[in-house]
This record gives C-alpha cells, structure tokens and sequence, in this order.
C-alpha cells in the first residue's frame, strides 16, 4: 500500500447511548482484524484509566490504528478514535470528531434509539461526519432490528438502508460492518507535499520521553528528526519519534498525510501542548492554524482543602503529579479561616472536579474537602481598579464594589421539538437568554442561548438530560462577561460566618438559595452536643435560618456481663466518624457540608 | 488483685428474641436438652478448674446470666450449689425469662443459695412485647416477678425503651404497674438495633422501627422522676435501686475490680499478676503475655464451648486507668479526685486537666463532694444521657497522642 494515498484510510469514532454496546463493538474490531489476539483481551480496551472503567465513561481521548483486509482484497488502514463522554470535555469531543470522516453509530436492538443516539448523532452530523449506523444485539431475542431501522431513519432522518446488524458479544455482522466502514466513510483528503498542517487531539506524558502527542495530519508528513511548531503555543521542538498504538505502542519511520499517530515531543511541560493546536513545520509552515481551536481554560474553581492540615504537602505534591496527564488542572493556594491552608484549583466541570477530587483521595490517600464551585468574575472597584475573584473569600467589601461582570457562554442545544418548552422553563430558571431557535428537521430543533457560566456548571446539564428525557444535546462556547446583580451569600454556624461556605449569586435567587441551603445543610450535619443555628445572611441581613438540634441522648447503657472492649470499640468506632469532619468552631461539619450548594432541591 | 466476681455464661432461650445480638441459641425440647447435656458438664469442670486452681476463695458476687439460665430448670440448682462449693458469696444472681419461671424453680433456686432474680420484663405492654419477639406477656411477668419475690429474692426487673410501638403514655404506665409491684431494682436499657438482628432488617423495610433518641432520652428521663420518686437511687446510668439492693456484681465490672468469665462468649478481666498466675487455664494466654510485657491488665473473651479458644486483650497500665476512669463515670458517684490524680502520673496532669474541663465545660460532669467528704466528678443528667461523649473524654486518655 502507497502510504501517500490515503484512498485506504478511514478516520472513524464510535459513538452510542450508554450500554448501547460500543466498548464490546470496539474489542470485536481489535480482534477481528487480529490487532489484539482474544487471550489479550480486557474488556473496554481502550479507557485506561481506573475510574474511567469503574464508570463506565471516557475521559481521556484515546487513538488506535487497527489494518483490516478487506473483501475486494485491498488492505486498509483504520484510525479508530475514541472520544470523551461529558459536556464537561465538549472541546475535546469536537476535537476527536474534527479528526474523523465518519463516525459508527451504534444502536441496541433490543431498546432502538435512545436519547444519546440522537444527541451524538447531532453532533456527529454537525462535524459533517459520515455515519454508518450498526444495529447491535441482533442475538437477543427480543432483538427488532426492522424496526429499529425505521427509527433511525425517522428519528434521526438517517438513511437506514446501509445500517449493519452485529452482535458484539458473538461478533455477527462485524466483518459486514468493517466493509460498511470501507465503503461508507469518505478517505481523508490532503496533501503529502504541502507543509504539515496537523491536528492536536490529546497530549499524555511520558517519564522517558516527554510530552507525547496524539495528532491526526491534514496535510505534510511527520518523521523523526523534523523540526514542529505548534501555531497557537508558539513553541517548537524536535521530534524524537513517531508511531502508532495498536494498541501496543509501535514506532513507524513517518505519519503521513491523513492519518492518526503519536508524535514524541520530547517536551518536559505537559502545558505546552495543547489540544485542538496545530503543529506544522518550523521553517516550512502552512498559511493558517486549523480553525476550532480554544485555549483549554478552567471554568469553574473550587477550594480543595485537606481535613487534616499536615497533609498540605501531600496534597500540592498529588497535585504536580495529576498534572503531568491533565494540563488543564491550574491552582493557586488559598487561606480559609474555617479550613486552614489549601488550593483553589481550576476544573474544566464538575465532572472533572468529582474525577480529580477522587482521584487525589483515592491513589494519594488523602481525605479532602472541596468548597462550593466558583467561576471567575471581574469586579470593579470604586476606585477603577478590575480584579479577578475566583473565591467568595475574595470579594472585596460591598461598598468598593462598583459593579460586577460574570462570564457568559453561548449555548446550542438540540432537542426534539416536543421539549422546546421543557428547555425554555429551564433557561428562564438560569437565567439564560433565548437568541434564536432553528428548525433542522421536523425530529430536530436548535435552541441557542445567552447563559451564564455559573448557572451552566451548576446543574443545569443534569436538568437539561433529566427534563428532556436525555435527548438534548448541549455545546457551549465562551461569549463575553456582562455586568449582573450578584451579591455574596454568608453561611453562619452558630452565630459564626464559615468563609468555606459563601457562595456568590445573582440577588435574584439569593433568597431561594439561602433558604435551600439552609435546609439542606440541617439534613448534612449531624446533631451536635449543643444546638446549632444555620443562618443565611447577605451582608449584616440574616435571610434565612434553621437549626440542627442538640443531640439529646447517646449513650449505650446495655453492658454484655462485663464484655467492656465491646463498648470502647463503639466509642473508637464514634471517633473515627468525627476524624472525617472537620471542626470549624465547635461545629463539627462533614465533608459533603461544603459541596451541599450543588444537593440544594430545587 | 483477687478475683472478687463471678459470671457463668449460659448460651441457650427458648426462642432469640428480635433485637437480640448476644451469644444465644434458640432451642426447645430435645434438641435442648442434648445442648445442655453437652454444656453443662464443661461449665461444671471448669468452675472445679478454676476452683482447683484456687482462683475462687475470694469471690463474693456471682451472675449467671444468658441467654436465659432458667431453661436449665432444675439443673441451676447443681450449678449454684457447685459454686458455692468454692466460694461463699454475699450475691448469687440468676437472670430469668417469665415464661421459664415459676414458683417451684424459684423455690428451688433459693435453697441452693441464689440471693436475687433479674428477671426480664421489658414492657408490660402485650403489643410492645410480641412486636420484639417475647414469648411471655405482661401478666405472666408480673406473676413471674410475684414467685420470685414470695420465694425471698431481691427481684430485679429490665425494661427497655424506644421499642416499636413504645409511647409516652405506655412507657409511663408500664414504669408504674412495675413499680407497684415493689421490686428492689430496675434496669433501664434504650433499645439498639444490632446489626444483623431480625428487628435490624425489619427496621430497613419499616423505618419508623428505628428507635428516636429523642422519645428514648425523654423514656430515660421519666424512669428518673418516677423511680426516684418511689424511693429508688440510680446509682449506674441503667440502674436504679432500693437501699442498700445496688447490685454489687454489676459494680465490681464499674470499679475495675476483677472479674471471672466461664462459659462460651463470657468475658473475664483480671491484673497482670492474676493473669500470670491463671495462664494455665487458658490456652494461649502464656504467649501472649509473653509477648506483651507491657500488660498491666488483660481481658478474655471465651470463645468456644471446650474452653480451648478465647480472645485476650492486653492493656497498659495507662490504658487500665483510662478504662476505669472511663467507667467511672458510669455510675453516679462518678470518679473521686484522687483517682484523678492517680491518673496524672501515667496520662500526664495536663491530658487529665483538658478532659476534666472538657467534660465540665460540654456539662456532662460536675465536681460534688461525698457524704464522706470525698471529692468526685460526677456525671450531671446531661452526662446520664449523652454518656458515650463523656466516657470518649475519658477513654481519650488511653492515648498518648
């Protein structure tokens, strides 16, 4: 095969509703085409990582280049891309498809399209990708594959002539589907000739080598020894090898036009290579960057504070080490009155918040508290001055403020139209902005919004899936800040302001919030020997209250003929529960306590 | 230290009642009378094991307890009257179920040497009984409690608060028919629900059978202003007594006196010197003193029927003092001041400061001065209720960081 005629390349991901069967439909491929032998096989072959595979989520984007033979005798060259599954990585999923030609969208036999078939095949046909839809499960018998075609084209208006039945658990049909891939999905258009013009999909580092990155190429080759630049990063580097996985890393001579490959930067800051960059040749660069490209900033910043102060240094070094395979986690560190010494740390959502947070507990033994999530406002002061408050803790007195700007998003959601009001109610609850709405198909409408960050990260994804039923799909992109009306919301405990517990909101919601929180933080903390008042307060004013009763009797009287060690294990058992809270005062608070803004019932 | 109590473990009921975690087997008939023929006599040989080995001369006080002894029926007798071939004590209590107690066993259980009863009411509501799995009711508890009594034993009674079904008003009357009744002591335990316990799982299903700490700590309180009224003392935080009728075997587990346990799941605790002495009798105990020459005080949890397993624990001598200081502060006389100094030397004086002013400062203790003019610290009513706080500052000390 001429490996400058990417006629037998195919650039695909695989995208399903959950439990639709992809991760089953992948290892079938692997081992159909002989790239992993069946004893080698682990399930879910390609989420690496731990808590990817306890939850059944990808994160991190991942590429593997399987060889298929196919039928008309011809071998072809397959780049099979899996993508993130989170609103939290929406820029990341746009840049895995940007990187394809097509996608496989698999359907289950047994359940027909699903909520997130129709928002991944959304976004699979916004990034004008070419779709074969694999109808899986064929062998259970509850299978109705008929009908499930007419679905799809219904449904989703997708031609369904072409759709492949398989089973991923027998690996029925998956050699039909692999010529459906050959045939279906456009090859990748280019140029070998013309200078590099390459695709940054992920970065991950390597102790040995350095930052190693995985990038799909539209036009030039990269062989060792070239010198790259990346256009937006401005920096340049060496190369030091270049390759494929399979899924095994194998080293090849050149990565040429149009196809999927890593690339060993050498580079020893994993920051400096970005995704969604463009790499080209230093001295023979092409004319423009490729387009799509934003810089992978935090969205959301959150306190994380050890329960234990002398683990400070534990938790700043777990955090150097997460940030070798995570260049998007920034901090800087913060004071609390109420906490102690700890980092207010920059996430791309709450999910990657949740991932890092258990991440840190769970492979650097640490017990933490996060704060209530905060985006990044600019106030400005009375006397002229902008500053940047990413912590509540950080607003100056009201009376400097003269006003405050929040950052905005613009938001596209796609959804039958059967839930454009359901959308509508939500919006008008975040304060969103309705800038248009376009009918793409009589199954399909799309809904665009002004919205503040702060109300999106909040739990306004989660509404938006329950409310729809799961059929809308979500994308985002920064817009600009716009003053608003926000006012800091004080959490008291016994007569005491908790810093750890303000939360900036617009005045609006001030009332509701505090009087949610104040519910929700009596059902958190547990009675105390003495009684304990939860006050909501903007300023001097007190807007709500409750109270968490003293605990009246706790004792175990019954004594089992002398058996003393049995009771002073209970009383071992009871210290151990108090080490897991954290005193603030004499309140002894729970870890959940501070992370109680995102359990408020709305 | 001599080994001043005694307490004989037997392991069977008629039926486990629902909340109940403790080492029991619920047998009847045959199959009972088989456990027993297979029991008994090692619990006799042991007694002569401990008796041959002189560790019996001193006690005074002895309890059998269950379980529920009375399914023995006459066979007690043989048990007391082999203890006290050993031993002469001023206290030989049996406890006792309603439905296995009657005149003649009473009757038989005082002519071989058996000074008191603690029987097992627990409500004298019929709803609240079958609703915990009691196979008696409240009429033949108090006919039960009437045989003991006419029979010349100090008669104990247990009841239990927070039990499903339990209210204000019922707990209230069943406190007054008991006390009616005149018995010379009461015991009043807030249910807890054991993990794995049927009432546990139905407690899952169904939780409004979780027991409110509230309605029990108002229970707790109302046993106070009712027994006390009616001339009891409560002397322990479950224990209220007539003058002079504290249980004094119950006091020896309080006062960090040494006590023997014999029979499966029975705990024992005796000094270093006692334990030294006893090794023989306990299989594993001379490596592991051995092995911990720190020991000042171990405890032992029988493990087997044979008496060829048991569990030690090995305490410091600092953790010996916080333990008594811990359980001190279970009864209402509570820890003298110069226990509390004693304490100094092996917990350090500051420690023991921070723990006295912690309890005083939460109000769960306060200083008070003894008819003999000694000083205590003695646990307040708040300190009744919320004792697993005060006994943790006091265990708390066991720790030397």
């Amino acid at each position: 095969m001429n490996t400058q005629d990417t006629s037998h390349i195919r650039n695909f991901s695989i995208v399903a509703h959950i439990d639709h069967g992809k991760s089953t439909i992948s290892d079938r491929i692997l081992e159909l085409t002989h790239t992993v032998e069946e004893r080698d096989m682990a399930s879910q072959l390609l989420d690496s990582m731990d808590i990817e595979r306890e939850r059944g989520i990808t994160i991190k984007s991942n590429a593997v280049r399987v060889m298929y033979q196919a039928d008309d005798g011809d071998t072809y060259q397959f780049n099979l891309i899996d993508t993130p599954g989170h609103v939290d990585f929406t820029y990341e999923v746009s840049r895995s498809l940007a990187a394809c030609e097509g996608a496989v969208l698999v359907v289950d036999a047994t359940q027909g399209v699903e909520a997130q078939t129709v928002s991944n095949a959304n976004l699979a046909m916004n990034a004008n990708l070419d779709i074969v839809p694999a109808i899986n499960k064929i062998d259970l018998p509850s299978a109705h594959p008929e009908e499930v075609k007419t679905e799809i084209e219904d449904e989703l208006a997708i031609p369904a002539d072409d759709a492949v039945c398989v089973s991923g658990k027998t690996g029925e049909g998956i050699h039909d589907l692999l010529e459906a891939i050959v045939y279906l999905i456009s090859p990748p258009k280019g140029d070998a000739a013309a200078p590099l013009k390459a695709l940054i999909l992920d970065s991950y580092f390597d102790e040995y080598r350095g930052v190693v990155a995985t990038v799909r190429i539209f036009d030039g080759a990269i062989k060792k020894g070239d010198q790259l630049t990346m256009m937006q990063a401005g920096q340049s580097f060496l190369v030091d090898g270049v390759g494929v996985k399979r899924p095994a890393e194998v080293l090849l001579d050149e990565l040429t036009v149009g196809e999927v490959g890593f690339v060993v930067t050498g580079l020893k800051d994993p920051a400096a290579v970005r995704v969604g960059d463009t790499l080209t040749y230093r001295d023979r660069p092409c004319d423009e960057a490729l387009p799509g490209y934003r810089e992978a900033k935090p969205m959301v910043y959150t306190g994380i504070f050890p329960i234990d102060n002398k683990d400070y240094e534990n938790l700043r070094d777990a955090l150097e080490k997460l940030r070798v395979n995570d260049p998007s986690l920034v901090w800087s560190p913060e004071t609390s009155v109420a906490l102690g010494f700890g980092f207010r740390v920059g996430f791309l959502g709450l999910l990657h918040m949740e991932v890092v947070k258990e991440r840190l507990e769970r492979e650097f033994d640490l017990d933490l508290i996060a704060t209530s999530p905060s985006v990044d406002y600019h106030v400005y002061k009375t006397d002229g001055e902008m500053i940047c408050v990413r912590s509540p803790q950080d607003l100056p007195d009201v009376t400097r403020i003269d006003h405050i700007e929040e950052p905005y998003l613009k938001a596209k959601i796609i959804v039958p139209p059967a839930y454009t009001g359901a959308v509508m109610q939500l919006a008008i609850e975040h304060r969103a902005m309705m800038t248009d709405m376009i009918h793409l198909s009589e199954k399909s409408v799309e809904m665009r919004f002004d919205i503040p960050l702060a109300e999106l990260i909040l739990d306004f994804f989660d509404q938006l899936k329950s409310r729809t039923k799961g059929y809308a799909s979500l994308d985002y992109e920064f817009a600009d800040y716009r003053a608003s009306e926000l006012v800091k919301l004080d959490i008291l405990l016994s007569g005491d302001e908790v810093d750890a517990l303000s939360f900036i909101v617009h005045k609006d919601k001030a009332y509701p919030l505090a009087r949610g929180l104040c519910d929700k933080l009596k059902e958190i903390i547990p009675r105390q020997q003495f009684e304990v008042p939860i006050q909501g307060a903007i300023g001097n004013k007190i807007i709500a209250r409750s109270t968490v009763k003293a605990v009246r009797k706790d004792v175990l009287a019954k004594c089992y003929g002398g058996d003393i060690s049995r009771k002073r294990k209970l009383l071992e058992k009871q210290k151990e529960g108090k080490k897991r809270m954290k005193a603030v005062g004499s309140v002894e608070v729970p870890q959940e306590a501070f992370l109680a803004i995102l359990k408020v019932d709305k | 230290m001599s080994i001043s109590a005694l307490y004989l473990h037997i392991p069977f009921c008629h039926a486990k009642c629902a909340y109940c975690d403790f080492d029991s087997r619920g047998l009847r008939g045959s199959a009972l009378e088989r456990a027993l023929a297979d029991y008994v006599p090692r619990l006799i040989d042991r007694i002569d094991a401990f008796g041959c080995a002189g560790a019996l001369r001193f006690v005074d006080t002895v309890y059998i307890g269950g379980g529920t002894p009375t399914v023995l029926g006459w066979a007690l007798a043989d048990i007391v009257a082999r203890v006290r071939s050993w031993c002469d004590p001023v206290e030989v209590t049996c406890e006792a179920n309603p439905e296995s107690f009657d005149g003649s066993l009473a009757d038989a259980l005082a002519c071989a040497g058996v000074t008191r009863i603690s029987l097992g009411v627990q409500s004298l509501d019929d709803t609240e009984l079958v609703g915990i799995g009691r196979l008696h009711t409240s009429a033949r508890a108090l006919e039960a409690l009437r045989c003991a009594r006419d029979a010349g034993f100090d008669v104990s009674c247990d009841l239990m608060c927070g039990l499903p079904g339990q209210t204000r008003a019922s707990w209230r009357e069943t406190l007054q028919r008991l006390i009616a009744e005149r018995p010379c002591h009461v015991s009043v335990y807030p249910l807890t629900l054991e993990e794995g316990t049927p009432l546990a799982r139905r407690a899952e299903r169904e939780p409004a059978l979780v027991p409110s700490e509230d309605f029990q700590a108002d229970c707790m309180e109302e046993s106070e202003r009712q027994l006390v009224c009616a001339g009891f003392h409560r002397y322990e935080v479950a224990s209220y007594a007539q003058p002079g009728h504290a249980c004094r075997h119950n006091l020896a587990y309080w006062t960090g006196r040494g006590y023997l346990g014999i029979g499966r799941s029975s705990a024992g605790m005796v000094d270093r010197a006692c334990a030294d002495r006893l090794a023989g009798l306990f299989p594993g105990l001379a490596g592991r003193l051995e092995a911990e020459p720190d020991a000042a005080r171990v405890r032992f949890v029988q493990r087997d029927d044979a008496a060829e397993r048991f569990d030690f624990e090995c305490l410091t001598e600092r953790e010996a003092v916080a333990e008594d200081l811990m359980l001190g502060m279970r009864l209402s006389r509570g820890v003298a001041a110069v226990d509390l100094e004693h304490a100094t030397h092996l917990c350090g004086s500051h420690a023991v400061d921070e723990a006295v002013r912690a309890s005083r400062d939460l109000g769960l203790a306060r200083w008070v001065d003894e008819d003999g003019g000694a000083r205590c610290l003695a646990p307040t009513e708040r300190g009744w209720l919320l004792g697993n706080e005060l006994y943790g500052i006091f265990w708390g000390l066991a720790d030397p960081s």
